[in-house]
């Protein structure tokens, strides 16, 4: 009942919003978002804590069934989607987007969170891939109208790429869902992980695991099918960005979870090293982009695709303390990249563009608290211990150097070292950005200075600090909390 | 008393001195609040250390199968340490007190190092290797906020890039070797690490008694494979090299006095590169089996010590001479890691790390005091300068004795323990035993030379020097505990914390030899001439430079970086991003196409239209017979 209630209230209050309240004035359409969402994450709040869920037949015809439920895996991502559905909303205030009606893009946004949050409490494959897709089109909003406006055909291209690309990974993903389904006669994913997927046959799972991944990885993003998400990042409205990476990423990665590696683990294991590889290759691709790319929004992407690297070859290692390091990276990175997006969408704001190139007054010495929180969210960034980042990247390591026992060792063993010389990159561009924006000499008396953060903005960046430092400090929260569902994974045939 | 009580205090104190930062008075009194309360634990925990290495029990985390308890571990050795950490950190805080009195980022730098001092204890009490690790990591985030403090300086700024970048390029291998040896062990915890990689000699002796080959012994008793276990420790030994600057990795250092003079002495004295030494010590019993791992270490610390001393003794500014002599004493430490036969154990190097703190952590303050007066660090500025304020005389004076290694002052007693360990080692001769020796004797010799130098440097009479300035009472104690712990610390070896030999009286006349061949080669032009300028004029400037290392490391590594860098950025952009312009370009064209053939006339557009109709409904089929043949 619960769960019903934690899909229906921000999906009918957002598509009313988009609809029927498109008109809303600004002083009501705000507050409303934001209480649908604090709502939302009430529910989020009550519906992990009462293990809620709810099964019913759907499409009978096909096998589809009505099924939404929370277990140790989705628990934190459900989770992290209500809590930055809030941060998003409120956001609003801070900033909110010319390009349409206000009430359109708050109601984009909460169709987006439902979406999320179907994806990550959906039990059923097909009804997973619906809600997937529920959440391109508010997505696409999102970037095409309400996207930064100056390139105009920049931002209509952005957007079209985005919705086009990651279509055609969901048309592969498609094909995998219904090639699974038809031939292990169920859709249901908890059969499809308890031994109805490892029973097909060693070419079909492969087949299906195949489709599956390529389909996932370009919604990750995986290298080399992460040319979208910079330009979506660029153009994104700061709560579309925040949205795209600490949700929409997430996904992605919650999926290669769910389907290939839970259902088809053979098919998965055949892949695994041409996935570590494309993982570890992504980390260094990423970084070594980042040392020279000038627009910061775009740096924080990139460091995205490094960041997904890590996750994926955590997964392709095939253990349980893969698993764990993958589910822990994932949620890290979306706080993360929420906490950058936030800051660096504030930034944007103040300074009209991100153009590392351009000279400006050193941030510590004009607005210190938002100095502060841009070195906390580098510095988790590079993986420093204590912050959010470090858990999930050196569990990653530890797993492609002891992979299971399936997994071809050597290749892992070299991603391991290219994962960890990717770790020394990731210091090298954020501290790159940290000596351009952050520490400076002392400014001239008449130069402009940059405003620090107060008010909305300043309790947001406060709460997400607050949440990197926690889970870098007690990790045990999060890794305890998946530990049990992550046995059953990698305990099954 | 828990050690978690110990590492917890400054973090804490971090935390809340972070909060209240904007007011000094507050910042300074959770600073050294915390830090004298740090020291009192840690002093309790050495007295009542167990002889018995005793491990208090972490978190844990559920992390799949490896198995990962965070545990800390208190012994004596370690207890002291922490203490000295916890000494040199306190002396740190009331010092900077007086010395950023007038900074109006005090509160952030005191937050700082106590964050600092808290990751250290955390290396040194940790038990796990990825406490290790957090500690470490976090130890040269710190250095790169405390180097970098004046971050309105370019200089500064660029010694705090530099510092965490170098250190952070030899920790790709350092997390790399720890994740190995704790794949080895299944666990990171450090006990299970060193029996997992241990070799099982009992067994293997039996084994071989019993009859089997050596290859069959090692099968039988489940030996871990020596060649894993040597690039395993190779990778340590590079991590350890690099946070510690030892050559290749050395030049990060000297540049990282760019950081205000209190930071300086935390980061030479106790914590960061003296770390290396507390790991490697952890990691004992196993790197004693490994000879490549040993000689790797062996050679990098015997080139870095004799180096370094050299580069010490011509440098024309005495905090980087000082920051050379840090280079090189890590050296010595580690020295007695390489050099030491495995029953010896690692203490020789831990008590050497001891009484470092003290000395070194002694000179800095001095020296900041000194420059406070004179207004620099250059030797044109401090001649003289310490010869007026007998606080400041005598703390100079007792620093340098205990650097040069004079007997019975606390430099002089660790580093002979140190080379009779070494002789031991080179006397088994399983090991570079007879390089370090040879190594550590004419460095010897080079320290005392330099010390000598700064010395007489330093309390020159001079017309017309500087105005003396005098510090608080507070700083006066503190420098006044240091000095007198600088010339009774030797004493802690009869406590028995350490376990090491006793030394005959033979090395004692040894050393007193080799270190007046030092003072007798730098007094060659007289008591009013700097023996710098009388014998390696023309060095100067090279050693100034640090050899122009630098150079080195952007043109080895920053640069083809870069270029690599640039090249993937062209190639994400114009041949990864191309296939997906190019589906663009593709369907436009399939779209037009398919708009001129429905507007043509019916014949062709029909053809076309009913064969795609069939290419698409192929594939529906064929892919709709597969599912339901499986179905069925």
């Amino acid at each position: 009942m619960v769960v019903s209630l934690l899909l229906g209230l921000p999906a009918a209050v957002g598509l009313w919003l988009v609809s029927g309240g498109r008109a809303m004035p600004v002083r009501a359409a705000r507050p409303l978002a934001a209480v649908t969402a604090a709502a939302t994450l009430v529910l989020a709040i009550l519906t992990v804590t009462g293990a809620d869920e709810v099964d019913r037949a759907w499409l009978p015809e096909l096998g589809v069934r009505w099924s939404f439920g929370v277990d140790g895996i989705s628990v934190p991502l459900v989770l992290l989607t209500a809590a930055v559905g809030v941060v998003v909303t409120l956001h609003a205030w801070v900033e909110l987007p010319a390009g349409g009606s206000p009430a359109t893009f708050l109601g984009s946004l909460l169709v987006v969170e439902a979406g999320a949050l179907a994806t990550f409490t959906a039990r059923d494959a097909v009804l997973f891939l619906v809600a997937f897709e529920l959440v391109l089109v508010p997505m696409w909003v999102l970037v095409g109208r309400y996207g930064a406006p100056h390139p105009a055909r920049a931002r209509t291209e952005a957007a079209l790429r985005f919705v086009l690309y990651t279509a055609v990974g969901s048309t592969v993903l498609l094909l995998g869902i219904l090639l699974l389904v038809a031939s292990a006669g169920t859709a249901d994913l908890r059969e499809l992980a308890g031994g109805a997927g490892a029973a097909l046959d060693g070419g079909t799972q492969l087949a299906v695991a195949l489709l599956l991944v390529v389909g996932l990885a370009v919604k990750v993003p995986v290298f080399p099918f992460h040319t979208w998400l910079p330009p979506a990042h660029t153009t994104a409205p700061t709560a579309g960005s925040v949205l795209l990476a600490a949700v929409l990423l997430k996904m992605g990665t919650y999926g290669l979870v769910r389907l290939p590696v839970a259902t088809v683990p053979e098919g998965t294991a055949t892949l695994a090293p041409a996935l570590a590889v494309a993982g570890a290759v992504g980390i260094v691709w990423g970084g070594l982009v980042c040392l020279v790319e000038r627009d910061l929004k775009r740096l924080v992407a990139y460091s995205s695709v490094a960041h997904m690297g890590f996750v994926v070859l955590a997964l392709a290692s095939g253990s349980e303390t893969g698993l764990q390091a993958a589910l822990f990276a994932n949620v890290a990175h979306g706080v993360v990249s929420a906490l950058l997006f936030v800051l660096v969408g504030g930034l944007k704001q103040r300074w009209g563009d991100v153009d590392l190139a351009v000279p400006r007054p050193a941030l510590r010495e004009t607005s210190p608290r938002l100095g502060f929180v841009l070195v906390l969210g580098l510095a988790a960034s590079l993986g420093l211990p204590g912050l959010a980042g470090f858990w999930g990247e050196v569990l990653a390591i530890y797993s492609a150097w002891a992979p299971a026992a399936d997994r071809p060792r050597v290749v892992l063993l070299a991603c391991a070292v290219v994962a960890a010389l990717g770790a020394a990159l990731a210091a090298a561009y954020c501290l790159r950005v940290a000596g351009i924006v952050w520490a400076g000499d002392r400014p001239d008396r008449d130069a402009p200075r940059t405003p620090d953060t107060h008010g909305v903005e300043q309790v947001l960046l406060g709460v997400l600090s607050l949440g990197v430092v926690v889970l870098g400090v007690a990790p045990m929260l999060l890794l305890s909390t998946t530990a049990d569902a992550v046995a059953r994974i990698g305990g099954g045939p | 008393m828990t050690p978690w009580l110990v590492v917890g205090l400054p973090v804490v104190a971090s935390v809340v001195g972070l909060a209240v930062r904007r007011d000094d008075r507050i910042a300074r009194v959770v600073a050294v609040g915390a830090g004298a309360a740090a020291l009192f634990v840690a002093l309790l925990g050495w007295l009542v250390a167990d002889d018995r290495a005793m491990l208090v029990a972490g978190p844990g985390l559920r992390a799949g199968e490896l198995d990962v308890p965070l545990d800390l571990v208190v012994d004596p050795p370690r207890a002291a340490v922490a203490a000295v950490v916890a000494l040199v950190a306190l002396a740190v805080q009331v010092y900077s007190t007086w010395y950023l009195a007038a900074d109006d980022r005090y509160g952030t730098f005191a937050a700082t190092v106590s964050l600092f001092t808290g990751a250290m204890l955390l290396v040194v009490h940790s038990a796990d290797l990825l406490l290790t690790v957090v500690g470490w990591e976090v130890m040269g985030w710190c250095s790169y906020l405390l180097v970098g403090h004046w971050s309105r300086r370019a200089s500064a700024r660029r010694a705090a890039l530099k510092a965490f970048l170098v250190t952070r390029v030899a920790d790709v291998a350092f997390v790399l070797g720890l994740v190995g040896l704790a794949a080895g062990a299944g666990s990171t915890s450090l006990g299970l690490v060193l029996d997992a990689w241990a070799r099982p000699t009992e067994c293997i002796d039996a084994e071989t008694a019993a009859g089997s080959s050596l290859g069959g012994a090692l099968t039988l008793c489940d030996a871990p494979d020596a060649r894993v276990r040597a690039v395993l420790l190779v990778l340590v030994v590079v991590g350890v090299l690099g946070k510690s600057a030892q050559v290749p990795f050395q030049d990060w250092l000297p540049d990282a006095m760019e950081g205000p003079t209190p930071a300086s002495a935390l980061i030479h004295a106790a914590t960061m590169v003296a770390a290396g030494t507390v790991v490697l010590a952890g990691l004992f019993p196993v790197l004693a089996e490994s000879p490549t791992a040993r000689w790797v270490l062996g050679v990098s610390v015997s080139v870095t010590m004799l180096l370094a001393a050299v580069l010490a003794f011509a440098q024309s500014d005495l905090k980087r001479m000082l920051a050379w002599s840090t280079v090189s004493q890590v050296a010595v430490m580690l020295a007695a890691l390489a050099g030491s036969p495995l029953d010896a154990g690692p203490d020789g190097g831990l008590l050497h790390l001891w009484s470092h703190a003290l000395f070194k952590a002694l000179l800095f303050l001095a020296l900041g005091w000194a420059a406070l007066a004179a207004g620099g660090t250059a030797v044109a500025a401090l001649r003289g300068s310490a010869a007026d304020a007998p606080l400041l005389r005598l703390a100079v004076a007792a620093g340098f004795l205990s650097l040069a290694g004079v007997p019975l002052v606390v430099g002089g007693v660790s580093k002979e323990h140190v080379l009779a360990t070494v002789w031991d080692g080179a006397v088994a001769a399983d090991g570079p035993g007879v390089l370090v020796l040879v190594a550590l004797v004419v460095t010897s010799s080079v320290t005392a030379a330099y010390s000598t130098r700064g010395y007489l440097l330093l309390t020159a009479h001079t017309r017309g020097g500087p105005e003396p300035v005098t510090p608080p009472a507070a700083v006066r104690a503190v420098l006044g505990t240091l000095l007198v712990l600088t010339v009774l610390g030797g004493l802690v070896v009869l406590t028995g914390t350490f376990a090491v030999h006793s030394v005959s009286l033979l090395w004692l006349l040894l050393t007193a030899v080799v270190v007046a061949v030092g003072v007798a080669v730098a007094l060659r032009g007289g008591f009013d001439r700097d023996p710098a300028e009388v014998l390696a004029r023309r060095f100067v400037p090279v050693a100034d430079r640090g050899l122009g290392v630098d150079l080195l490391y952007r043109r080895l590594v920053a640069r083809p970086v870069l270029r690599l860098a640039r090249l993937v950025a062209f190639v994400d952009t114009e041949v990864i991003d191309a296939y997906v312009r190019g589906t663009v370009v593709g369907t436009r064209a399939a779209g037009w196409a398919g708009q001129r053939l429905h507007r043509a006339e019916r014949p062709g557009a029909g053809v076309g239209l009913v064969l795609g109709a069939v290419v698409v409904l192929a594939a529906l089929a064929l892919l709709a017979a597969t599912g339901v043949l499986r179905w069925s």
